[in-house]
């Protein structure tokens, strides 16, 4: 019974991590740009559902403030610190960087506004139900997945049947294909920043019910996010879900085994043993070149 | 006054080894890590078990701790170094937070999260230093070893292959570089120096814990490369010194909340950071414009 | 590097039933061929012929799908690029991948040291070195520039020092990839000039190029490739002479 609780959990991680990665992801496999504050992004949706939530507007308004704070955030991103940096030949370097120092800014600032500690959005949602004997689910836990499910679902519909969509698809590849299309490729990064960051808004708000929120987590989003992408291979949306639910599940399964600060441990474990043994990752391209 | 001088330069310099050892990875192989805080840390936590242990002589606990730091070092460079820099970042991240674990769980050898006291001093053939103004000599010398290595390794044909990598990775090959093999020596070497600086560090406070070799802390090396000047020789030492300095001046700034002076600092430098690889790529020092540090192909 | 001698009927690099694809395109369609020694034998064709990954498959930038590449009777197809370089295959590339941020002298001097570990040189040795890279300098007219930061230099330079890299080394096979596009008539001549002198000493070159004023006064050989497939091997005259062939070059240039 523990095991199927355990997996429960998991999934319900595995939910959250994949929303996080994919949306990093995303911005990486279509743009190229090494979007490190995405954990950033990820901080200023969760604080600013809490914030909005907290001070007693209810959970609705909570919501858009904290989708319109990422989006803005991560357009504002592109357009003031990635367009710039491009402009003349940004390499790798210079776009992570620039995206860190931007993360250590908002880490910083929220920890000013709302102090360093951890802070806990309040809901009934995260209460435990028993579901059978000894098997206990709160709600928030059928809601992650849910949420999972109707945003990849919308995303998979986005990019396969949509122009935009298809655009966004072969950016990588071949800009000038995109032009093509009549489309304009900044337009489409720039879509692929509001998509991406839309993308960590569920799993924000959850994760700030479920654990609690802390300005410093953004380092752990990282690191879930870009273990991810790896593991589900560089440039491939469908492999980074299934790699964020992989390490979702691992980790909570893992505790079976292990006490919980070395949770993280299992993560950087699969990561490790993907770039030994299969760099290109789940469902990736070559990784070599 | 002096005596928090004495303390900052002594600082200063340790951060200087830190960050001209990082310098040598980043600016010259182009290999970006977010776990040089983990090689601080092995370096101080191998030299203390040693003197606490078997013997406080320099002549032990340094070697020791270099062959620790460069035999770890190899966990992470050998599967993260055959593939794109990308990689790199991520494993290093994810080495960074594990240890961080470790060295908080292992208390056998790193006392755990309340880490390690009474550290003996450094003992260089029976005399100990311990006092501020005869450690100082220490590091400084010790920094100016560290450079002179690190320059005569840049200027030598082992340099010029990892400008080479730096600049292109598939053009160094295919004259004959053996890429993975050339970037995996430079992490070595660099982790090795790294934990001198560990053991100057842990046996100047005589008091280590997880807290100084946190990822804040790998954060912070990187900031000072970069504000620096990425690839120079002195930016890493100014960056350094900019860093440790902005604390005291921003506490001589009256308006400023006190208790925030952590916050404002790490703000600054994030923002200067962003700044700099839009304006100025290369750094204070470094030329205006660095066109390909880390070229991709 | 080798420096064993063979005569200049002796193959060195050959190859048999060559493929690769990428994603169900054909790129290299069961290529065969040998490359002698001391013959300059040119890639002609459209853009996307496969000539650029012909050149990669050699060197191990990219791995075969079938077929096999010997060198010197000795099979090579699971070689790394630097295990390439080593045994004395040496290559350009088309956007040249310079060392921008290296000076010329630097650029040159690094092409000539393939060691991986850090090293003393003895006085002979940088003495020997040198002398190369002075070598190489003087040919391709870079001597004042040797201080200059590659990304510094101009276009035809850049082009020149990646030359240079080459012309230093003691490599027995030159893989060119569009060394002379976009050349003036003066820096042909010498591009030529260097060509001339270097074959004429016992280099095997391999050229894709497509300015056809260049081809006829340097092939010995002319490999004209299609959509991956070889379409026809040998001598000049014959090959450009070919009807069917121009109408393919020249129907995709118009």
């Amino acid at each position: 019974m523990l095991a199927l609780q355990l997996a429960i959990t998991g999934l319900q991680t595995g939910a959250i991590y994949a929303l996080t990665a994919v949306g990093f992801s995303l911005i990486f496999g279509s743009t190229r740009i090494f979007h490190f504050s995405h954990g950033a992004t990820f901080i200023i949706a969760a604080y600013l559902f809490y914030f909005v939530d907290v001070s007693g507007y209810g959970v609705i308004p909570a919501i858009l403030a904290a989708a319109s704070g990422a989006i803005v955030f991560g357009l504002l991103m592109y357009r003031f610190i990635y367009v710039p940096i491009q402009r003349d030949e940004g390499s790798f370097f210079t776009v992570f960087v620039a995206s860190f120092g931007i993360g250590i800014v908002v880490q910083n600032v929220i920890g000013m506004v709302f102090g360093r500690g951890y802070v806990a959005v309040q809901t009934s949602l995260s209460k435990s139900v028993e579901l059978a004997e000894g098997l206990y689910v709160a709600p928030l836990a059928w809601i992650a997945v849910l949420c999972a499910t109707v945003f990849f679902a919308a995303l998979w519909y986005f990019l396969r049947f949509s122009t935009t969509g298809m655009a966004l698809r072969a950016l990588s590849d071949n800009p000038e294909l995109v032009r093509v299309f009549g489309l304009n490729p900044k337009f489409i990064s720039a879509c692929a920043f509001a998509i991406g960051s839309l993308l960590v808004v569920p799993a924000a708000i959850i994760s700030g019910a479920t654990q609690g929120l802390n300005p410093a987590m953004g380092h752990h989003v990282m690191l879930i996010s870009l273990a991810a992408t790896i593991v589900g291979g560089i440039g491939s949306v469908p492999g980074t879900l299934i790699a964020g639910l992989v390490l979702g599940l691992a980790e909570s399964l893992a505790l079976l085994y292990v006490e919980s600060q070395w949770t993280e441990a299992v993560t950087f474990a699969i990561l490790f043993l993907f770039i030994l043994l299969r760099p290109s990752g789940l469902l990736g391209r070559s990784a070599t070149h | 006054m002096e005596a928090y001088l004495l303390n900052l330069a002594i600082l200063i310099s340790i951060y200087s080894i830190l960050a001209v050892t990082l310098n040598f990875i980043m600016g010259y192989a182009g290999i970006y890590s977010l776990a040089h805080a983990v090689f601080f840390g092995i370096g101080a936590y191998a030299s203390s078990y040693t003197a606490l242990n078997f013997s406080a002589s320099i002549f032990i606990t340094l070697p020791v701790a270099m062959a620790i730091g460069a035999a770890l070092s190899l966990v992470l460079a050998l599967p993260a170094l055959r593939v794109r820099g990308e990689y790199f970042v991520a494993a290093s991240l994810g080495l960074q937070v594990l240890a961080v674990t470790i060295f908080s769980e292992w208390k056998g050898v790193t006392g755990g999260i309340g880490g390690l006291i009474g550290i003996p001093p450094v003992n260089i053939a029976g005399l100990e230093i311990y006092k501020p103004g005869e450690f100082i000599f220490l590091t400084v010398v010790t920094l100016i070893v560290v450079l002179v290595v690190i320059n005569r390794l840049v200027h030598s044909s082992f340099g010029r292959s990892l400008q080479a990598i730096r600049d292109s990775e598939s053009a160094a090959a295919a004259f004959g570089k053996n890429v993975p093999l050339i970037k995996t020596i430079s992490v070595v070497i660099s982790a090795a120096l790294t934990a001198v600086a560990g053991a100057l560090y842990a046996s100047y406070l005589a008091f280590i814990n997880v807290e100084s070799f946190m990822l804040d802390t790998s954060v912070l090396i990187m900031a000072m490369v970069i504000i620096g000047g990425t690839g120079t020789q002195a930016g890493p030492i100014v960056g350094a010194a900019l860093l440790l300095l902005l604390p005291s001046v921003i506490s001589y700034l009256d308006f400023l909340p006190q208790t925030e002076i952590g916050s404002i600092q790490q703000i600054i430098y994030g923002l200067g950071m962003a700044l700099l690889m839009i304006y100025r790529p290369g750094g204070i020092i470094g030329r205006k414009k660095v066109t390909s540090a880390g070229g991709s192909k | 590097m080798t420096d064993t001698h063979t005569s200049s009927s002796d193959v060195l690099l050959e190859i048999r039933g060559l493929n690769k694809s990428f994603g169900g395109v054909k790129a290299v369609d069961e290529v065969s061929m040998d490359l002698r020694a001391g013959i300059v034998t040119t890639l002609v064709g459209p853009n996307g012929a496969g000539k650029t990954t012909f050149f990669n498959l050699i060197t191990g930038e990219l791995t075969k799908d079938t077929g096999s590449i010997r060198w010197l009777g000795q099979k090579i197809d699971r070689i790394k690029p630097y295990q390439a370089a080593r045994k004395g295959i040496l290559r350009t590339f088309q956007d040249l991948r310079l060392f921008n941020d290296m000076t010329v002298e630097e650029n040159i001097l690094t092409s000539i040291e393939p060691m991986s570990f850090p090293t003393f040189r003895t006085r002979a040795q940088r003495a020997e070195q040198q002398e190369r890279v002075e070598y190489a300098l003087e040919r391709t007219g870079l001597a004042d520039k040797r201080h200059t930061l590659a990304n510094d230099l101009a276009y035809a330079e850049r082009k020149f020092l990646s030359m240079a890299r080459i012309l230093a080394t003691d490599a027995r096979l030159w893989l060119l990839d569009e060394p002379a596009s976009g050349l003036d008539p003066q820096s042909y001549d010498r591009f030529l000039d260097i060509l001339r002198v270097e074959v004429k000493k016992g280099v095997t070159v391999c050229i894709i190029e497509h300015n056809l004023d260049i081809v006829i006064s340097i092939s010995d050989r002319i490999a004209f490739l299609d959509r991956g497939r070889l379409l026809a091997d040998g001598d000049p005259e014959t090959v450009l002479n070919d009807p069917e062939l121009t109408a393919i070059y020249f129907g995709e240039r118009a």
